[in-house]
């Protein structure tokens, strides 16, 4: 090798080593730099995206497992701003497709592109499938035309955006919609079960972080779905009783109504109607169907005075204390004075001599004022504490409230209160607490807990939930008796509740109702009955309410009818044989 | 014979020859650092495509779990109460009145069972997986699995001994 291809290899080799040196401090100093930081997080958020993942919601079912509240795709409509060539194209076909208004559409599509500060705007969320692939489709036609007729120009539509995702979804539209409740846009449960299993049916949401570059890609964690619920609600049930209630309200001129149909062994609530109802696919309407002060479930949310089915439990505490038997006997001289004020029966007439099977076949305040005098202040209210009245029942639907029992230790507490709440005036209860306590009734003494989830899924797998018994606030021996007492009420030849074929047990309810101003309103009455059957083996418990009826004042001649419509329902869709053909069945 | 061993000196010496090997020995280098590279890109070019499928799937899954619960949605929709009830008054039928129902006594019928839309707790389910007999047993197990199918075709056993 000459000297002078040495000095050429030596230049080469110092050329390159300088070059790779270079490169290295550049790399160095490229740390160092004021804007390391700046590129390091730019760096990092190309490399990926934090993500939070929404579980589906669980869904809800009735008891034969027909879908009561689901999940569907709705989409949310934006824009590009980057993208927008023609904001008037967009705003005019926007605004007329999802019925926005045309002015404010035009304004967010005008709103100029800035990376850093605008550069995607909303017009709306939750919009139906149907009208978003309207849109969808407008602008797969635009897209189409430009690629036919390159000379076109611009797409005017460019830039409208579309994200889908799924939105709750009511199948049976205001069917139980007062048990169900519903979701909210921000995924919130309001009322009914929707409010109060939120919780489980909302599931365990999910942040992760997830890279852009795919050899980085990991296993995406298993999220599960929420929890699904199966409702103790028998679907059919559930739209009979409504069509009949609806029907009551209209023929009766009644404010409102509720009836509800339970299970009295086991708490299962089949149905529970009451009027209004909104359409759960548009609850945004709650405020227009729903008057004034009226709550989303009267059945559980709104207290009232019940009248003479309080009677019921007046007569169960004085039978199981032994102020009175069923044979006691009492003479109505129409007029009973408790407490400095004067009782008087319903038709202000004098009924002369009775016995206690009497009292409550005629309904007579007089006779159970005095029956709550012999039973004396401190086991009346103590009975009534047992019985629930005042309390929550524990039922498992959000919105419940307590009524209001007053007692010897409250300070607005009377001893003419005592006569009054014999009669089931001056107490607030609600619906599914009547019921609740008249379940002792049914059930040897036992009061069952109310309930509407059945069963529940969590992870694949059904748990079903067993029932259970709150307290014994009367003996079996007194549960029977009254049960023998108030069947021959319901049995009786001029009772509208009766039903042919079946021994049912019952009792009808008039109320007056108290106004603002103190006193009690004139001439209009809450009407109530409660009934169950059959006697001898008890499978429905029904408790019928109609709010202020136009028709008749008298819960006998209002409500019982509904009881017997009710009745005559149920007996078919649980199957119910007549008492005649069940017994010979049994027998054999 | 001589001429023949100032040959071959000259042969080894030669500068070309050094010169050779290095260029040899660096060209080697440079293909080894080139198939090297080759696999990486080729490998890590299947693991980035692997792992962009793993994120088309996971996608398609989204979309799969979404259809599916719009169809679940759609057919409760197609079978709700107040559909079928106007269904069924348009063919022709209607509610049946208590007194026109007909009662049998079915025996050993239990009546309507609950629903069960999920197996209940404890219950194995049809569709876990359960790994065959290969996957679970070791070299003696095989072995001995062997030994005994080829002792029962000899008709070679502890009892047959015993006779």
């Amino acid at each position: 090798m000459s000297r002078q291809s040495d000095w050429r290899y030596t230049f080469l080799s110092v050329a390159f080593l300088g070059f790779g040196l270079l490169v290295v401090a550049q790399v160095v100093r490229f740390q160092f730099l004021p804007e390391a930081q700046l590129i390091a997080n730019l760096a990092d958020e190309r490399a990926g995206e934090d993500v939070v993942l929404y579980p589906a919601r669980g869904q809800i079912y009735d008891r034969w497992g027909h879908l009561l509240a689901g999940n569907k795709t709705v989409y949310e409509v934006g824009v590009n701003l980057k993208d927008v060539v023609d904001p008037r194209a967009i705003a005019l076909t926007v605004s007329a497709v999802l019925d926005l208004d045309y002015d404010q559409v035009y304004q967010r599509a005008s709103v100029e592109y800035d990376p850093n500060e605008a550069v995607y705007i909303k017009f709306a969320d939750f919009v139906p499938a149907d009208k978003a692939l309207l849109l969808q489709e407008l602008v797969a036609r635009q897209h189409a035309e430009a690629e036919d007729n390159p000379d076109s120009g611009p797409i005017s539509l460019s830039g409208l955006t579309f994200r889908e995702h799924l939105g709750r979804s009511y199948p049976e539209d205001d069917l139980a919609a007062n048990v169900l409740g519903f979701v909210s846009q921000d995924g919130q449960g309001y009322f009914g079960v929707e409010e109060y299993y939120d919780d489980l049916l909302t599931g365990t949401p999910l942040s992760i972080w997830l890279p852009s570059d795919p050899n980085r890609v990991e296993e995406l964690p298993e999220i599960p779905p929420g929890d699904s619920l199966i409702l103790t609600i028998d679907r059919e049930i559930q739209a009979s009783v409504e069509a009949i209630l609806d029907q009551a309200v209209e023929d009766t001129g009644a404010r409102t109504g509720v009836v509800i149909v339970m299970d009295p062994v086991t708490g299962e609530i089949y149905a529970m109607a009451t009027t209004p109802r909104v359409d759960l696919n548009e609850y945004f309407r709650y405020t227009e169907v729903y008057p004034e002060k009226t709550p989303f479930n009267q059945a559980i949310s709104k207290a009232y005075e019940p009248g003479s089915v309080f009677k019921i439990l007046t007569m169960a505490a004085a039978l199981d204390a032994d102020a009175v038997e069923p044979d006691t006997p009492f003479l109505d001289t129409g007029s009973i004075e408790v407490g400095g004020i004067i009782i008087h029966n319903w038709n202000n007439a004098a009924w002369g001599p009775q016995d206690m099977q009497g009292c409550l076949q005629h309904s007579l305040n007089v006779c159970l004022a005095w029956v709550s005098t012999e039973l004396g202040v401190e086991k009346f209210y103590d009975y009534m504490d047992n019985f629930g009245i005042g309390h929550l029942t524990g039922i498992d639907l959000a919105g419940e409230v307590y009524g209001r029992l007053k007692t010897p230790t409250d300070s607005d507490w009377y001893p003419a209160d005592l006569g009054a709440n014999s009669f089931g005036q001056g107490v607030a209860v609600t619906p599914i607490q009547m019921l609740m306590a008249a379940s002792a009734i049914i059930n040897d003494g036992k009061m069952v807990t109310p309930h509407v989830l059945k069963a529940l899924i969590s992870d694949g797998t059904q748990y079903n939930i067993p029932y259970q018994y709150v307290s014994t606030p009367i003996s079996a021996e007194t549960a029977q008796v009254l049960n023998q007492m108030l069947t021959s009420v319901v049995q009786a030849d001029d009772s509208l509740a009766y039903v042919a074929g079946y021994q049912l047990a019952g009792k009808t309810g008039t109320a007056q109702i108290p106004a603002e101003e103190g006193g009690y309103k004139q001439d209009v009455t809450n009407t109530s009955f409660i009934g169950w059957g059959p006697v001898d083996d008890p499978q429905f418990l029904v408790y019928v309410w109609l709010e202020e009826p136009s028709s008749s004042i008298w819960g006998s001649l209002v409500a019982a009818p509904v009881f017997a419509d009710v009745v005559e329902r149920l007996v078919v869709l649980l199957d119910l044989p007549p008492d005649v053909i069940r017994l010979s069945m049994l027998e054999q | 014979m001589k001429r023949s061993q100032n040959f071959v000196q000259a042969y080894r010496q030669a500068p070309w020859r050094k010169q050779l090997q290095l260029i040899g020995l660096f060209l080697a280098s440079v293909v080894l650092v080139a198939v090297v590279a080759g696999i990486y890109l080729n490998v890590s070019a299947r693991a980035g495509e692997a792992g962009r499928q793993i994120q088309v799937m996971y996608s398609e899954i989204q979309v799969a779990q979404q259809i599916n619960e719009d169809k679940e949605s759609q057919l409760a929709q197609l079978t709700s109460a107040s559909t079928m009830e106007k269904r069924a008054r348009e063919l022709g039928f209607a509610p049946v009145d208590k007194d026109l129902v007909l009662y049998l006594d079915v025996p050993e019928y239990q009546g309507r069972p609950s629903v069960a839309l999920a197996p209940p707790p404890g219950g194995v389910s049809a569709s876990e997986p359960t790994l065959p007999y290969e996957y679970t047993s070791s070299l003696f197990d095989w072995a001995g699995q062997v030994f005994g199918v080829l002792a029962r075709e000899l008709g070679i056993s502890a009892t047959s001994g015993s006779r």
